[in-house]
């Protein structure tokens, strides 16, 4: 290659980076992609009503979907009991959606992206090349395997291997496919706003695709909480042991 | 000897909850009450706080159990460390129990210093109460 034009290409790189640094977006040194490392909490709109949580219009389930929702329904209504009821995570998609209006973590790097929700230290890796686990390799869970590919400026997360989960909002089956597309903005105060569009297609459980958009705002040299929430519980445990042993 | 009864019947209200402590269906979070009392019990813990209170009122003296919101988000809400204590006067607000015995859940709290934490407005107690049931 010609050296002037090794230097024409070396000016424009240059020129890309620097309009990205004028745009306020900052960016993984390496690999030229926004970086969403830092705590990030559920960004409400100055002015506006606190975004609302749980709700929302009917989702497009199908018979059968429906008949297991509200057989779980039925079940839990007498005494309220939820999954966090019993220190479970939320599972995905509702983890992404908002995790309880608890904060989340994100530490980012370019072949692994950590995401710790502080509500019961939910965490979910996004793996990204050749980090990606093998189809056959994958066990199921309540937040699948994620893998990640950037397009442009857009994180692209992709969940397979959940399982079928009824106990929260969006009920999905195991076959469920959830795509999350990430992307930075600026918010009218000026922070940054990370807006999370879900997308999760499921023909077991839904009639067409379930779409869902959750937006959160960065916060600056914010921390997560430890969030231990079996505690409770075994310090009940440790009480009744002390009566126990006093009789 | 009172105290001792008092206390054992704390105990076994304590161990018939393990199993539905973040249940919050019998929790009226449409009123608002406030209850003062000496702090005879309380732990900043997640998901709830846990608070017993020596109240004295019309009823009398008794030891009343409530729980509270995650201590995470207390502290959001201006809760610190050691700001509540043994022996220590404090006034809390609840949501009452539906039927109408006492305890509660607590939304917010006034210190022995006079400070003041958790939530305030009615949005506020809308997310609280979400955030109880585990939405």
């Amino acid at each position: 290659m010609h050296q002037r034009s090794r230097a024409v290409i070396r000016l424009f790189a240059t020129a890309c980076v620097g309009a990205c640094v004028l745009a306020g977006v900052s960016m993984d040194a390496q690999q030229q992609h926004p970086d969403f490392t830092g705590v990030w909490t559920t960004y409400n709109e100055p002015g506006a009503a606190p975004a609302g949580r749980g709700g929302g219009p009917p989702l497009p389930l199908k018979e059968e979907a429906r008949r297991k929702v509200e057989r779980y329904q039925a079940l839990v209504k007498p005494t309220g009991d939820t999954p966090g009821g019993y220190c479970l995570g939320t599972g995905m998609p509702g983890s992404m959606l908002g995790s309880g209006g608890y904060p989340m973590e994100i530490h980012q790097r370019p072949e692994q992206i950590i995401i710790v929700y502080e509500a019961h230290n939910e965490i979910r890796r996004v793996y990204l090349g050749d980090r990606i686990v093998p189809a056959a390799d994958r066990l199921p869970g309540r937040n699948g395997h994620s893998s990640g590919r950037w397009e442009g400026n857009m994180l692209v997360v992709e969940t397979t291997h959940l399982v079928e989960q009824v106990d929260q909002r969006y009920a999905h089956s195991a076959n469920a496919r959830i795509v999350e597309r990430y992307d930075l903005e600026k918010g009218k105060d000026g922070g940054d706003v990370l807006v999370a569009e879900m997308t999760m297609t499921d023909p077991e459980f839904y009639s067409e695709p379930v779409k869902a958009v959750k937006k959160w705002a960065r916060v600056p040299n914010g921390h997560l909480l430890p969030y231990e929430c079996a505690e409770e519980n075994w310090l009940k445990r440790l009480e009744e042991l002390e009566q126990g042993a006093k009789k | 000897m009172r105290h001792v009864v008092c206390t054992a019947g704390v105990l076994v209200l304590l161990a018939a909850t393990v199993s539905a402590h973040h249940s919050a269906i019998q929790f009226d979070f449409a009123n608002t009450k406030t209850v003062s009392g000496v702090v005879m019990k309380f732990r900043a813990i997640n998901p709830h706080m846990q608070l017993v209170l020596r109240v004295k009122d019309a009823k009398g003296e008794r030891d009343i159990v409530f729980e509270g919101h995650s201590t995470n988000n207390m502290y959001r809400a201006g809760y610190r460390d050691n700001m509540i204590k043994v022996g220590d006067t404090i006034t809390v607000y609840i949501a009452p129990l539906r039927d109408g015995s006492d305890g509660g859940y607590v939304t917010a709290a006034v210190t022995a210093d006079g400070v003041r934490f958790g939530a305030r407005s009615r949005a506020e107690l809308a997310r609280e109460r979400e955030r109880a049931e585990g939405k």
